[in-house]
């Protein structure tokens, strides 16, 4: 059944609505896709907004980076955890789901799921870890746009779908539009790089610009649902990975998510 | 311009907020319909369940290989669909632009995948449709051109025999190469990301971690780290780091790596070679220094030394062979390693000779493992079929703050060690403060007497030994005797100074000096005195000049210098160092006979003389001791009428030693011994003394008859 209610273009507008509320987010975002931009203005950026300040330092002192405790300065903490991260955490922020009460219950679960599985498989597709890592935190702001706007509706989807392309084809039906998606309409709106958003737009179908995200979502899915019937890894790729890397790719995740977790403070 | 494009310029011109000039408006479309670079197309979603094309440039016709008045009515979706083959209806948004990527059909059947960005009229009905390839040719080529490149740089990377490793962020690495894997002896998929840091040596994890720190702030660095690949063993790498900026995304950093294990372990082999002896494999001296210099830098530290020598180890050498001694050393070797508590240290001083360092500032326990190296050490050890049961004498010291450097605690514990040999050996005794004392009075005596001997301030004196034969006495030769007057401690006899010289490696430079000077003397009296100078002057040589074989040289080198005929000198040389290596003096004397010069064996019949060596050495005169000499008048005339006989016989001249009354000289006389010396006829006299004694007649004393 399609919610008539569910207007995207609503959806998106009180996105902009909310970077009114979060200015340092909104400029981190906004600036840190410019080449010119060096960690230094990224720093001073950064540094007026003393949650999303710490929240980086943390990040970069983290396990996940393997500087624990190392990095004194944030100039020194944007460029360990890359201009990208940066964007990412600033992203959550601005989205508004980093301290929002009503999102589903495993949202950030699932999340850091897919950024360290995202982060494992980068390489592989010709992505830095850290790119992918955080075209995988933030796969999932669709999930938390739909949940917002339709709390009961979106919970008695998942509960009744598996995650993953499952999912996809009821929030389609549904809303009209699958949660990476929207995700990718968001990340558009406030212009994140074109392959960024090309890779969520085309997580559902096939084709290699989603190939990364879909295999990230095949190993977040038998990491977190204990009842996922398992899709190939080469089909979903078009066999750039294959089954006999699932192993590896998942204790890696496995590792990756304890220190990601840790380094967000989830 | 077509009906279409008109109507919608007339839409434009009505909706439009900003109301453009109607000029503008068309000038815009003509340059847009025209444009062949760009696919434009302007669709309606108003009405229909699904876009419909009603307008479209000659880019779009190009593109999709269609005419315009073939697309304009149609569905859009029979000429382009997303990849997910689902509505195109989600990109036509009210009020913001959207892109998406679509596959174009094109009208021969061909694929191409495009971007397509929509962009909504303000009425909400219409939007304008800006097609273009996801990749032009250009980005295909350029894409094309970083890609070989990037593949050539991953193949010399990858193929590279250097283990390399490629951080993207922090210590994050994105990258690792075939040789690296093989080094470590693991898959990319282990190392990649931190799963490298897991094989980093845990002693070094934190130089690792600083210096990547150092090196993404911008820095080059090299440092040598150890890993631990998956068999556990350790491996020795020099790393190189090189910065990696990607701007707008961070820093990394490129580390090469080279592997040293193999260079390290030789490094290693030839430095324990080096420190540790070869037999035992204890350390040496030179590790036993830096190991207790290393203990001193801390002040509080306690630390005990212990140097041990085993008893009797010459006796084994000698007697069961050298094999059977060095057996004995690695044994004894094995057992103090076993004694010695952890982190004490072991070290084989020379020889038969150990030294143990504790770490301990208290005597119960430094006495507790020398009592242990005792009973341990003198297990009985099976050496040739002879059992050995070895023991060793300990001396202990503990540091105190007169120990400034290891060459003090190890001279005191020397000293301990020597106090425990001197009361009665397999012991064990802690450093006694007044043999220290003694000792550092030698050891300053010592050193007193190399620069006495530097600066020529041995004196001597001369004995005259005078001929009784005929009416008027003939002054046959004199003994020159050493003198050495201290500046502080006054007169130290010559049996002190002699055995100081001998023990300490002095002797050569004591008798060089002392040859020199009575030659020098000798020389000057032949212009002072003429006919009454004395015609020979005898030299006492010590036991440790007949084993030096430059003794010849030096004495035919010091003649020459003189000016001196050989048959002015007599070197006297004791029984006792003449028998000690007869074969060795037999051969040296020979030589200085061959020479000319005179040889006389100082105090005959105190040793053990061979005769049949007497018989062969080349000597020319025996001096009947002075003990002998002093028991004539007692009646006990045996021994000096042996040796004088003996002397007659083996026609060797004789010299009586120690002569100090008439009666003496009158019964040498009778028994046939014409040369005599001694206080009798005249103490020994300094050089100007001698010169007036020669002038005066060669006054006897007044003597006191018998």
């Amino acid at each position: 059944m399609r919610v008539a209610g569910l207007d995207i273009d609503a959806v998106l507008d009180s996105l902009d609505q909310m970077a009114s509320r979060r200015p340092v987010a909104a400029r981190i975002v906004a600036t840190s896709n410019n080449d010119s931009t060096g960690a230094t203005d990224l720093a001073a950026i950064l540094g007026a907004d003393v949650a999303l300040a710490a929240k980086v330092m943390k990040l970069a002192n983290s396990a996940y980076f393997g500087l624990s405790g190392k990095v004194t300065s944030l100039r020194f903490a944007v460029t360990v955890v890359g201009f990208n991260t940066v964007r990412s955490i600033a992203t959550v922020s601005l989205a508004g789901i980093d301290d929002a009460t009503a999102l589903p219950e495993d949202f950030w679960e699932t999340s850091v799921h897919l950024a360290a599985a995202s982060g494992t498989l980068g390489p592989r597709f010709q992505e830095t870890a850290a790119d992918a890592m955080c075209l995988g935190l933030l796969a999932q702001l669709g999930v938390g746009l739909l949940h917002q706007a339709d709390a009961d509706g979106y919970g008695q989807l998942t509960a009744t779908t598996g995650f993953g392309p499952e999912r996809f084809i009821a929030e389609t039906r549904r809303y009209g539009i699958c949660s990476p998606q929207l995700t990718a309409e968001a990340l558009q709106q406030w212009r994140f790089p074109v392959e960024m958003v090309d890779a969520l737009r085309s997580v559902h179908a096939a084709g290699p610009a989603g190939a990364l995200l879909r295999a990230a979502y095949e190993i977040t899915a038998r990491l977190v649902d204990p009842g996922h019937r398992r899709t190939s890894l080469g089909s979903l790729t078009d066999n750039r990975i294959n089954e006999s890397q699932a192993p590896a790719t998942l204790a890696r995740t496995r590792a990756d998510v304890e220190a990601l977790r840790a380094a967000l403070g989830l | 311009m077509s009906a279409v494009a008109a109507s919608s310029v007339d839409d434009a011109d009505r909706r439009s907020p900003q109301r453009e000039p109607r000029d503008v408006v068309a000038a815009v479309l003509h340059a847009a319909t025209a444009d062949a670079e760009v696919a434009l197309m302007v669709t309606d979603f108003s009405d229909a369940v699904e876009p419909i094309i009603r307008w479209s440039n000659l880019g779009a016709t190009e593109l999709l290989g269609r005419a315009s008045s073939d697309l304009d009515g149609e569905r859009l979706a029979d000429f382009m669909q997303p990849p997910d083959k689902a509505s195109l209806a989600t990109i036509f948004r009210r009020e913001r632009p959207t892109t998406t990527l679509v596959t174009v059909r094109t009208a021969v059947g061909e694929t191409v995948a495009c971007r397509l960005i929509a962009i909504p009229a303000p009425d909400g009905c219409l939007w304008t449709l800006r097609v273009h390839p996801a990749q032009s040719d250009l980005e295909l080529a350029l894409r094309a051109s970083a890609d070989a490149h990037e593949h050539r740089f991953k193949v010399l990377a990858e193929r590279s025999p250097v283990p390399t490793m490629m951080s993207e962020q922090g210590m994050r690495l994105g990258h690792v190469n075939d040789a690296l894997c093989a080094l470590l002896g693991v898959t990319a998929d282990k190392l990649i990301g931190t799963g490298w840091m897991a094989y980093i040596h845990g002693e070094d994890l934190e130089r690792m971690t600083d210096t990547v720190v150092a090196v993404l702030a911008g820095q080059e660095r090299e440092m040598q780290a150890r890993f631990v690949d998956s068999q556990r063993r350790v491996r020795y790498t020099d790393m190189r780091f090189t910065p990696l900026h990607t701007p707008g995304v961070g820093d990394g950093f490129v580390a090469t790596m080279e592997d040293i294990t193999d260079r390290r372990a030789l490094e290693e082999q030839l430095n324990f070679q080096a420190t540790h002896d070869s037999l035992t494999g204890l350390p040496r001296r030179g590790k036993l220094w830096d190991h207790i210099t290393a203990a001193m830098e801390d002040p509080q530290a306690g630390l005990t030394c212990m140097f041990l020598d085993l008893d009797n180890f010459k006796l084994v050498n000698d007697s069961l062979g050298h094999k059977a001694g060095d057996t004995l050393l690695v044994e004894i070797a094995h057992r103090l390693s076993g004694s010695v508590r952890p982190g004490d240290l072991v070290a084989r001083f020379g020889g038969d000779e150990f030294v143990v360092v504790c770490g301990t500032g208290s005597l119960d326990t430094a006495l507790e493992v020398a009592d242990r190296i005792l009973r341990v050490l003198s297990d009985p050890v099976m050496l040739g079929g002879v059992e050995i049961h070895p023991r060793a004498s300990i001396g202990v010291v503990l540091r105190s703050p007169d120990h400034h450097s290891a060459d003090d605690l190890i001279r005191d514990c020397d000293i301990a060690m020597y106090q425990a040999k001197a009361r009665g050996r397999g012991r064990v005794m802690v450093l006694d403060e007044g043999a220290r004392s003694a000792v550092y009075d030698t050891l300053t005596l010592v050193s007193d007497l190399r620069q006495a001997l530097e600066e020529r301030r041995i004196t001597l004196c001369y004995q005259p030994i005078v001929c009784y034969e005929g009416t008027h006495p003939q002054l046959a030769s004199v003994e020159a005797l050493a003198r050495w007057q201290h500046p502080d401690r006054g007169t130290i006899p010559a049996s002190v100074f002699v055995r100081l010289a001998e023990e300490h490696g002095l002797v050569r430079e004591l008798g060089e000096l002392v040859l020199d000077i009575a030659c020098a003397a000798m020389a000057a009296w032949q212009p002072q005195l003429g006919a009454l100078a004395p015609p020979q002057v005898n030299v006492n040589l010590s036991a440790l000049q007949m084993n030096d074989h430059l003794l010849v040289q030096t004495v035919k080198r010091t003649l020459r210098r003189h000016g001196l005929r050989p048959e002015q000198l007599c070197l006297e040389i004791t029984e006792s160092a003449l028998m000690n290596d007869p074969a060795t003096a037999s051969i040296i004397l020979g030589q200085l006979r061959d020479h000319g010069v005179l040889v006389a064996i100082d105090d005959f019949g105190t040793g053990y003389s061979s005769l049949a060596y007497l018989r062969r050495l080349p000597v020319h005169y025996l001096k009947v001791d002075r003990s002998f000499v002093a028991e004539l008048q007692d009646g006990h005339t045996a021994v000096a009428q042996a040796v004088i006989s003996l002397a007659r016989s083996l026609e060797l001249g004789v010299v009586a030693e120690g002569v100090e009354t008439v009666a003496q000289m009158q019964m040498l006389e009778r028994m046939g011994c014409s040369l005599v010396q001694g206080f009798g006829i005249s103490q020994p006299l300094a050089g100007p003394d001698l010169v007036d004694w020669c002038r005066s007649g060669l006054p006897t004393p007044q003597v006191d008859a018998p």
